[in-house]
């Protein structure tokens, strides 16, 4: 399969703290990989050093064969920019636009961004949104929809821009349980579509079921890296067995 | 006094009243604008322009506008050309003063906007694609509007109010109207009818800005 992102000792701290030590791994096209591991093991930094939302201290990041950043230093603004928009991202708040209606939160940003026609735009947003189940919600504004719908709304907007793969960050951590099944339900049908997907996620059953690869995260690097059965069933690193312990 | 002593009085404030409105909508044209200019000076990475924006809004806050408006219609002049032909109209004076010094509270509401705005949104707007213009003018600008609306009324509220201001520096408003009907008559209901021409001002400018949040409301 075709390699989509390449991580190479990917580095980086805030004020002095290593948050990411050295962080390895690659995206094949057709993969769905879960992150998985303990709060502050700098899985979330790790996302947002992908799209670029976080600088990195060192390290490089090759998506779709091109570098935008190499051994820590990046190329042009312009550059990054072409590069990092080959990926779609979806936030654990949402971030859709409050002060725009559903319909032109996925509209407005394929229109000025990806130079869709207001036709194009439009019809996709419409099938989009039947594929995340919201199409009668089309006119409504966000704030009148539950947070599972805006997050369903989320998915569609970044699946508008046609990304060669999906970055989320936990997605589903600020719903509640009937609210993260239809969210995860989604993220099921990426993944039979074969959307490649990197999630950041607690859901360890959307983990073992949907992914084909997991990263176990902790202490800034990733302590194993393996399918779903052997992570689950076999850990080799001592901390990916404590961690699977604290979960059950 | 009868009903066509008030009809006399009133007609005669009412010449006041295009000073006013002129004032009113022509600092708010000017200030809007200019004071989020100033917000996004404020937020530039270029120190010096940061510090000169942030020293004037001091000063322009912490001084009284009628200062200012002497500064300009008094003082100003008599450094000679090019101020006295730039500053020789009263009216000009006053639009200056007035829109210089709105411009710099309405840059502190601007601030106190772009602060209440999620981080996320600029982070949307910058994985979706959107160059700092588009995030900007589609994204922030109309947020930070709808956040600040309240401000905005208060501040349009205390501007009707200073207009009266231009009366030290010779400009004839209401006030200048109401004080002449006052000495003609020798009665203080003429100022009772300059209270209620602010009022009926303020109240319609109330209701139009309720309008206008019910408007932007989501």
């Amino acid at each position: 399969m075709k390699e989509l992102i390449c991580v190479e000792g990917l580095k980086k701290g805030f004020g002095g703290q290593m948050v990411l030590t050295n962080v390895n791994f690659s995206v094949a096209q057709g993969d769905v990989i879960a992150v998985i591991g303990p709060s502050g093991a700098g899985k979330s930094t790790m996302l947002r050093c992908l799209i670029h939302l976080e600088k990195v201290d060192g390290g490089t990041i090759t998506v779709e064969g091109k570098p935008f950043v190499k051994n820590g230093v990046y190329e042009s603004p312009a550059q990054i920019k072409q590069i990092t928009s080959r990926m779609g991202m979806v936030f654990q708040s949402f971030n859709l636009f409050p002060h725009l209606s559903v319909r032109k939160n996925l509209t407005m940003p394929a229109m000025l961004a990806n130079g869709q026609t207001k036709e194009q735009a439009e019809k996709r947003a419409e099938e989009l949104l039947a594929k995340v189940g919201l199409r009668d919600k089309i006119d409504m504004m966000p704030s009148t929809l539950s947070g599972g719908q805006q997050q369903r709304v989320a998915i569609a907007r970044a699946l508008m821009m046609d990304p060669d793969i999906i970055l989320f960050d936990e997605p589903t951590s600020a719903l509640d349980p009937q609210l993260t099944a239809e969210v995860l339900e989604v993220m099921r049908q990426l993944a039979a579509a074969k959307m490649t997907m990197l999630v950041v996620t607690h859901e360890m059953t959307f983990a073992r079921e949907a992914a084909n690869k997991i990263l176990f995260m902790c202490d800034g690097e990733i302590a194993e890296a393996g399918d779903p059965k052997q992570i689950f069933s076999a850990p080799k690193d001592s901390r990916l067995a404590e961690f699977l312990r604290g979960i059950k | 006094m009868n009903w066509s002593d008030i009809l006399t009085t009133t007609s005669a404030l009412m010449q006041g009243m295009g000073v006013v409105l002129i004032l009113f909508f022509a600092v708010l044209v000017m200030s809007i604008p200019l004071g989020f200019l100033l917000t996004l000076c404020t937020r530039s990475r270029f120190a010096p322009l940061r510090w000169i924006v942030n020293a004037y809004i001091y000063v322009i806050r912490g001084t009284p506008l009628m200062l200012q408006l002497f500064f300009i219609y008094f003082g100003l002049p008599t450094l000679g050309e090019p101020f006295v032909t730039i500053f020789f109209d009263a009216m000009t004076c006053a639009l200056t003063g007035f829109a210089l010094n709105y411009a710099a509270y309405f840059a502190e509401i601007f601030r106190g906007g772009l602060l209440a705005i999620d981080k996320g949104q600029y982070e949307a707007c910058q994985v979706l694609g959107l160059n700092k213009w588009q995030t900007t003018t589609r994204v922030i600008l109309p947020q930070m509007i709808r956040v600040t609306l309240p401000s905005i009324t208060n501040e349009s509220i205390t501007l009707i109010k200073d207009t009266a201001l231009v009366f030290s520096i010779s400009i004839p408003e209401i006030l200048h109207y109401a004080k002449v009907a006052v000495s003609r008559t020798g009665s203080v209901y003429p100022y009772a009818i300059a209270f209620v021409v602010y009022l009926v001002l303020n109240t319609i400018l109330q209701f139009v800005f309720k309008q206008l949040e019910k408007k932007t409301a989501y």
